[in-house]
């Protein structure tokens, strides 16, 4: 890698796939480095994806750290850059600089029970921490996974998620009742109220939408679990990835460098400007 | 190394910095700017519109170009920032403690390569402030001095017809000793009156921020403070504050398309601003800082706690452009003082 921060390396896009259609569309992309390698990350971290021409984004690596062939993003178009993303085609040229932030501690969950509670395109960002629990399956003890969508449409890794069926317990939902859909029917935060997951022995990690993630928090709390036992990100706007372009700070800190990775006991406190 | 250098011979060591260009503040159409001079260098402005910051950090830098063929990878080219040297003459002493705040920012955590291959090559020739060049002036409330060094590579003092200079670093002592022959060895009576004029100068009363120690407790605890929005009422959301100011570093990365197909164009930093909306909002619309209130709240909340709480020392030299160039008259001295008074 160059000395130079802000200086993308180049990577090859090597498959694209349609997660959820229509206006708020997610797609999921491979990329490849075009020469060498590309640098190595932990589960939660971000990179900083280049259209030429179009700009730069922060988009959080939704592949597991163990994977070192390709890195995967699932990105919904809502801006100039991820617009840009949903025109690619297999083959083109991105560029990509990082990674960013701190990491889930995955470490320091070995022996417990993990609870992956995620909704809409926050599947995404904790797709590497599940994968990768799911890959170290000894040392964890059971693994659930609740996730919802709008509609049936809007559920992403549909595959995988049946296929992590082997290895974990995964409820999902969907906000409202349709033909057809045979799991739970309401919010993410009613389901894991429902299914009440016990707090013994165990950690949260949700991310979602902003107040998805405040009921979850809220619920988890009600059930039993301790600030301490609930991980979950936080996202602001970002431009330099590294600290110094002065607009994602939450109080004192920089999300880029030391978040987006918090738990609940260090979140709570901080000004609410995310 | 302490020297005095008579006035008219100013010209003849700026003339000597021929490793150098030399920008020293000149007059133009009202408004006080660093221009690059070859001589007539007549240190006798207050203190200049903007500050000196974009020597190290300009408004405007290219990182890297791009080209692409259609069907061809892109192809990338780093553009690194070329080694002219800068000798900035007249730099303020609260200017002057804006450099080691920038040099935090740019050095923290990870090296800004663009920020240092600059400012490496600027070296700052102070000027004494023997009395406030503004009424706006508060640099002693935030732990600075009018005869501060901080930041500087060489200090002038203003003697009437002469300049006590001290060598603040070794550059500095590089920059005199490329005209030794021009500078005396300063007299027991020089020294005694530059004591005086930087006793003066000290005791000369400026504006006051009430509480600076106790500043970055006093707003943590009061973020939810009313006041944020009383305050922030009038504001504009021109920026000028932040433009202007010696230590404000925010920037904005953006790609500038020069053609589409074949496509070329280029990666460009900018001055970007927190008072801006648009500084902090998310694509899907959300904006944590969405109001006036909030941008103001953050920017003070920045100087006065956030910096302080990583760096140890807060984020405004005092030089009080913020004050004296807002079209609506928010005061960062009144703000802080009133936002703190009866807190804790």
């Amino acid at each position: 890698m160059s000395d130079n921060i802000y200086l993308p390396q180049l990577a090859r896009v090597a498959s694209i796939k349609e997660e959820v259609a229509g206006e708020r569309s997610i797609k999921t992309f491979r990329v490849e480095p075009v020469d060498g390698e590309l640098f190595e990350h932990q589960c939660g971290q971000c990179a900083m994806l280049s259209i030429f021409g179009r700009g730069e984004s922060m988009i959080s690596i939704a592949s597991s750290p163990l994977i070192r062939e390709y890195k995967q993003f699932s990105i919904m178009r809502v801006g100039r850059v991820s617009s840009a993303f949903h025109e690619l085609e297999v083959g083109d040229v991105v560029g990509i600089r990082g990674p960013y932030g701190n990491n889930f501690p995955i470490d320091d969950w070995r022996g417990k029970n993990l609870i992956f509670i995620g909704g809409g395109c926050g599947l995404a960002p904790i797709w590497p921490v599940i994968t990768t629990a799911v890959a170290q399956r000894d040392n964890f003890k059971n693994i659930t996974v609740f996730y919802g969508g709008r509609s049936p449409r809007d559920i992403m890794y549909r595959a995988e998620l049946d296929k992590l069926r082997d290895a974990a317990d995964v409820h999902l939902s969907v906000d409202k009742a349709e033909e057809g859909w045979d799991s739970y029917c309401g919010f993410v935060p009613a389901n894991v109220m429902d299914k009440a997951p016990s707090p013994s022995n165990a950690i949260a990690i949700t991310c979602g939408p902003p107040i998805m993630i405040k009921f979850v928090i809220q619920n988890l709390r009600q059930i039993g679990f301790t600030d301490e036992q609930i991980y979950t990100t936080i996202e602001n706007k970002m431009k330099c990835g590294v600290g110094k372009c002065g607009r994602c700070n939450v109080g004192k800190d920089y999300v880029c460098v030391k978040g987006p990775v918090y738990s609940w006991a260090e979140l709570k406190d901080l000004p609410e400007e995310y | 190394m302490e020297k005095i250098l008579d006035k008219k011979q100013v010209d003849a060591w700026v003339a000597a910095l021929t490793d150098w260009e030399v920008h020293a503040p000149v007059l133009e159409d009202g408004i006080w700017a660093y221009q690059p001079v070859s001589g007539a260098v007549r240190l006798n402005h207050p203190n200049t519109k903007q500050s000196p910051k974009g020597f190290a950090f300009p408004q405007r830098e290219i990182f890297f170009s791009f080209e692409q063929i259609k069907g061809e990878p892109p192809k990338l080219t780093q553009i690194m920032p070329q080694a002219a040297r800068h000798a900035v003459f007249g730099v303020r002493p609260c200017d002057g403690r804006g450099v080691p705040r920038m040099d935090k920012v740019f050095t923290d955590h990870v090296d800004d390569p663009y920020y240092n291959a600059r400012r490496k090559n600027v070296a700052y020739v102070g000027l004494a402030c023997n009395k406030p060049p503004s009424p706006n002036c508060f640099c002693l409330s935030v732990g600075g001095s009018p005869v501060s060094t901080d930041g500087l590579d060489v200090q002038l003092t203003d003697m009437g017809d002469r300049y006590f200079v001290k060598a603040v670093t070794e550059t500095g002592k590089t920059m005199m000793a490329a005209a030794s022959s021009l500078f005396a060895e300063p007299s027991a009576a020089d020294k005694k009156q530059l004591k005086q004029i930087h006793a003066d100068a000290v005791a000369h009363p400026q504006r006051k921020i009430n509480d600076p120690d106790g500043a970055p407790a006093k707003l943590e605890a009061s973020f939810d403070s009313p006041l944020w929005e009383e305050m922030a009422r009038a504001c504009i959301g021109c920026g000028i504050c932040t433009f202007l100011c010696p230590t404000c570093h925010c920037f904005d990365i953006n790609d500038e398309v020069q053609n589409k197909a074949p496509l070329k164009g280029q990666r460009v930093r900018t001055w970007d601003n927190c008072q801006f909306p648009d500084f902090t909002m998310h694509s899907s619309g959300h904006n944590p800082r969405e109001n006036t209130a909030a941008r103001l709240r953050q920017r003070v909340n920045h100087k006065f706690q956030y910096f302080h709480k990583n760096f140890g020392m807060h984020q405004c030299t005092g030089c009080g452009r913020c004050v004296s160039e807002c079209p609506v008259g928010i005061d960062i001295v009144t703000v802080v003082n009133k936002v703190t008074e009866n807190v804790g």
